[in-house]
């Protein structure tokens, strides 16, 4: 099968994917006997009149199945319908969200994976020696640390008893966002040449972006060790180095290729996790991500936000899984994609 | 042997690290600014406010939430308002003077000449009828919040005499209608500016509006990030003029984590925050930190269903004396809320005007088991159900104790309260569900007994919460749905409401309290404090219960 062949058919499977998480979302927060329409429209203060019109915007009077069928029709138009928690069309919020929560991800995965696969790889070669068990360590702490303690600490040492680094959020207090072209303001502020708000961009990102790729960054080096650990011992590499190779020539060539792929895997999915679950690291660093919004959203009971947000996150999720499964074919020329 | 020496290596790099760790904090915390020395004020001409809770709109036709009345206050004025705390004085603001007509039916006022909106225009009469009328024919349709000028005006209520002066003939002549007016819905917007950008669409958002505030206020938006920050700066031409001390940027932040708002409190991000009770502990004794609780109109009850078809017991009105005798109010205070917050009467919380007409503000009942028992007894309803062999009242009926998934005060009180009930031979449960299913429950079945609720103020004026508290669904009432109707009650309060006399509400107030309190539909349980603690270096700051944060009139310095 050609890879594109391979894209199509698993981007034409997202569609049941997305149907059966609507399905779930849509009854889990549809079954449970409520008045939502009075809780978004203020609770006991809520006018009759307010009440009506969300009741009827939301279909709530009609069967649940009809309900369903409206929130898919709406869905199939782009329509995710209105946030309550912020008085706005719910993707508008997402499409402000989702490239905050983006741009994070991607400055945690540039600290995870080139320290993770860097780390890993001299821990294996150095195995047992102090270099291995300062990796270990710093493996160990990672992933045993829970996200919330590491933030709150990094926060405290560095944004409080020794003032290094901004307390919280994206750009400093007060100060105007670049102009939105991708909603990246590190890549904004490049594209329209403003070097005040790159500072501070890259300046505020340093402490939340480290500790959502800490994590990550643990996981990578373990699986990196182990793989290598595990080819080094592999007969084409004594072949290798009976031939004459380099060492050089032997990890990087031929052993670093073939230990990648479990590494891939972890990369890709921990890159879909953290675009749809740093919850914990946006809400403690003020962060104005995905994570954030629907946190607010749970608490909010904003149905059509938290709706929105899973299939969202449901979309990041087969896209993560497909990316990483085109990547095996790209690292291995042995994997053939869809093949059975 | 060979693992044994690893794990002794081991071993060793990890105390090695974890000792290096251990000394870096500990020599941090030596950098701490507690040596006495004053911390130097951090951006000293912008005050920064860190909150949770993001606005929804700056439109003040369509605002009823606390997030977006905040923003809204500092860019628009309205026509009368209050000064820092005193709650019981209008003060004028865009109006100069103003004068009603014997029957409280007519309002005229003076307006302030020579005012412009930041943007240039003129501040006329014409803005004001705009403004009102507004707010009416928009029927704020994403909040509902237009009911507060339309119980008692509409769109022929406004009446230009002049550039300078407007008369306000009221549809009914509303006791509170000058309480209207310092709220936000009041707010006056520019006629023109509307205009230009989309008008008034009947029972339709602005969206422009929301998004682009344009008032005679002190400060203008620069911009507004959301769930980030709003931020704001001064109107160069603002009528009251930037002579003496006043902040020249005021940001509200928007921080979910009280960890973080506590940490901008402490290193100087942040002038004022919000903590949670239970969190205040952090900061307390902080040097250079204030915390100072003030009484709030936010009040806490126990709201009870009256209606027969749901429970006989709680129909009558002497087993609710019982259960309001049956709630140990000191302990919640000192364990919910951690001591802040105060007892308060009835309908009418403490320091809001005619709160005296509630027996001077002194609650009338106590925690007293003996005395709620004895009531029960001589009501009739004795122990007579044996359940293990204990006694229980009602011929063991539960009483269903509700409280909202979260809440943590009500939660712990709605335990206790269990426990008390079990003394005096009442058998209770407590039940614990979501918001939109309470609401369901509370509004939609009637299947409940007591609830856990709590209530803030819309405007200052005693028909705000005694009217829809205590007056019966008959005349529109019984915002709760408890069921209670007494025709004096009633009465009285509709008496209260439609007077502008004060003689004539507090009369109408006194008597409608010693009704209901001998048969009441509300355990009165507590008047919150509030706190907002601030750093030292933030001058003339000063709550106030209904129109919290006029920046204008803050600054920092250290006196």
């Amino acid at each position: 099968m050609k890879t594109w062949e391979f894209i199509i058919r698993r981007l034409i499977l997202l569609i049941p994917v997305l149907i059966g998480v609507t399905i779930i979302t849509f009854t889990v927060s549809h079954v449970i006997p409520a008045d939502p329409a009075r809780a978004f429209a203020g609770g006991p203060k809520a006018q009759p009149d307010v009440i009506e019109r969300i009741t009827k915007e939301l279909h709530l009077n009609e069967p649940l199945w009809t309900q369903y069928f409206y929130y898919l029709n709406d869905i199939v138009h782009l329509n995710l319908g209105k946030s309550y928690l912020e008085s706005r069309p719910v993707i508008e919020s997402l499409a402000q969200y989702f490239p905050a929560t983006l741009e994070l991800t991607i400055f945690a995965m540039l600290i995870a994976i080139p320290l993770g696969i860097v780390g890993g790889i001299i821990s294996a070669l150095r195995r047992n020696k102090l270099s291995d068990h300062i990796t270990r360590i710093i493996a160990i702490v990672g992933y045993s640390l829970p996200i919330f303690w590491l933030a709150l600490m990094l926060q405290y040492v560095f944004a409080y008893q020794i003032p290094i680094l901004p307390l919280e959020g994206r750009l400093a207090i007060g100060m105007n966002a670049p102009l939105s072209i991708t909603g990246l303001y590190i890549i904004d502020s490049i594209l329209t040449g403003n070097l005040n708000t790159l500072g501070a961009a890259l300046y505020h990102i340093i402490l939340p972006a480290f500790t959502l790729g800490f994590a990550t960054l643990a996981l990578i080096l373990r699986m990196t060790r182990s793989s290598m650990l595990e080819v080094m011992g592999m007969d084409y590499i004594r072949t290798g180095r009976a031939k004459g190779l380099s060492e050089r020539s032997i990890i990087y060539k031929h052993a670093l290729r073939n230990a990648l792929i479990p590494t891939v895997t972890i990369t890709g999915l921990s890159f879909g996790g953290l675009l749809g679950g740093a919850v914990l690291t946006e809400t403690i660093f003020n962060w104005p991500g995905m994570g954030r919004f629907a946190a607010r959203a749970v608490l909010g009971f904003d149905f059509n936000s938290v709706m929105g947000f899973t299939i969202l996150v449901a979309i990041i999720y087969v896209l993560a899984n497909l990316i990483v499964d085109i990547l095996y074919a790209v690292i291995d020329p042995r994997v053939k994609l869809g093949g059975g | 042997m060979r693992r044994n020496n690893i794990l002794k290596k081991e071993a060793g790099v990890i105390a090695i690290v974890l000792s290096t760790m251990f000394i870096v904090l500990s020599f941090s915390g030596c950098t701490e600014q507690q040596n006495g020395t004053k911390m130097e004020i951090k951006n000293p001409t912008t005050l920064v406010r860190y909150d949770i809770g993001d606005a929804k709109t700056l439109d003040p036709a369509d605002a009823y939430d606390t997030g977006s009345s905040e923003p809204i206050f500092q860019i628009y004025d309205t026509l009368v308002t209050y000064k820092g705390n005193d709650t019981l004085t209008f003060y004028p603001c865009l109006a100069t003077e103003w004068s009603v007509s014997n029957d409280s039916l007519t309002w005229n006022f003076k307006l302030r000449q020579n005012v412009k909106f930041s943007n240039g225009n003129d501040f006329t009469a014409e803005d004001v009828k705009y403004s009102f009328d507004r707010v009416l024919i928009m029927d704020a349709p994403e909040s509902g919040v237009s009911w507060i000028l339309g119980q008692c005006m509409d769109t022929n209520s406004t009446i230009v005499i002049n550039d300078y002066e407007v008369q306000i003939k009221l549809t009914d002549p509303y006791g509170g209608f000058l309480s209207l007016l310092p709220y936000t819905v009041a707010a006056i917007v520019d006629k023109d500016y509307v205009e230009e950008h989309g008008g008034v669409v009947a029972g339709t958002e602005n969206e422009y509006m929301k998004l682009n505030p344009m008032g005679t206020g002190p400060y203008m938006l620069d911009h507004w990030t959301r769930a980030t920050e709003i931020v704001l700066n001064r109107n160069p031409i603002y009528w009251g003029g930037w002579e003496g001390k006043h902040p020249e940027k005021v940001v509200i932040k928007y921080a979910d984590e009280p960890a973080t708002r506590i940490l901008a409190l402490k290193n100087g991000d942040a002038d004022f925050t919000y903590i949670p009770y239970t969190n205040l502990v952090d900061i307390m004794g902080e040097e250079g930190i204030v915390v100072h609780p003030f009484d709030s109109f936010d009040i806490v009850m126990c709201v009870i269903n009256t209606k027969a078809s749901n429970n006989e017991y709680l129909a009558d009105g002497e087993v609710r004396r019982a259960l309001s005798y049956a709630f140990d109010y000191e302990t919640a205070i000192d364990t919910a809320w951690n001591g802040y917050a105060s007892r308060y009467a009835g309908a009418i919380p403490n320091g809001m005007p005619y709160f005296d007409t509630q027996n001077n503000g002194v609650p009338l009942y106590n925690y007293d088991l003996p005395k709620a028992e004895q009531i029960l007894d001589a009501a009739g309803y004795t122990k007579n159900y044996d359940l293990d062999d204990t006694l229980y009242r009602f011929n063991g009926t539960t009483i269903r104790i509700f409280f909202n998934a979260g809440n943590a005060e009500r939660e712990k009180m709605a335990i206790m309260f269990r426990g008390a009930l079990d003394e005096i031979g009442i058998l209770s449960s407590v039940i614990v569900e979501g918001w939109p299913q309470l609401l369901h429950r509370m509004y939609t079945t009637d299947d409940w007994d007591l609830m856990f609720i709590g209530w803030g103020p819309d405007y200052n004026d005693p028909d705000d919460y005694i009217f829809p508290f205590i007056a019966s669904a008959d005349v529109n009432g019984d915002t709760y749905n408890t069921g209670y109707k007494n025709e004096t009650v009633d009465e009285k309060l509709l008496e209260g409401k439609y007077s502008a006399d004060p003689a004539v509400r507090a009369a109408a107030y006194k008597t409608a309290f010693d009704i209901y309190i001998q048969e009441p539909p509300f355990i009165f349980l507590q008047q919150r404090q509030y706190i907002r603690p601030w750093r030292n270096w933030v001058q003339n700051y000063s709550y106030n219960p209904v129109r919290e944060w006029y920046f204008y009139d803050y600054y920092k310095a250290y006196e």
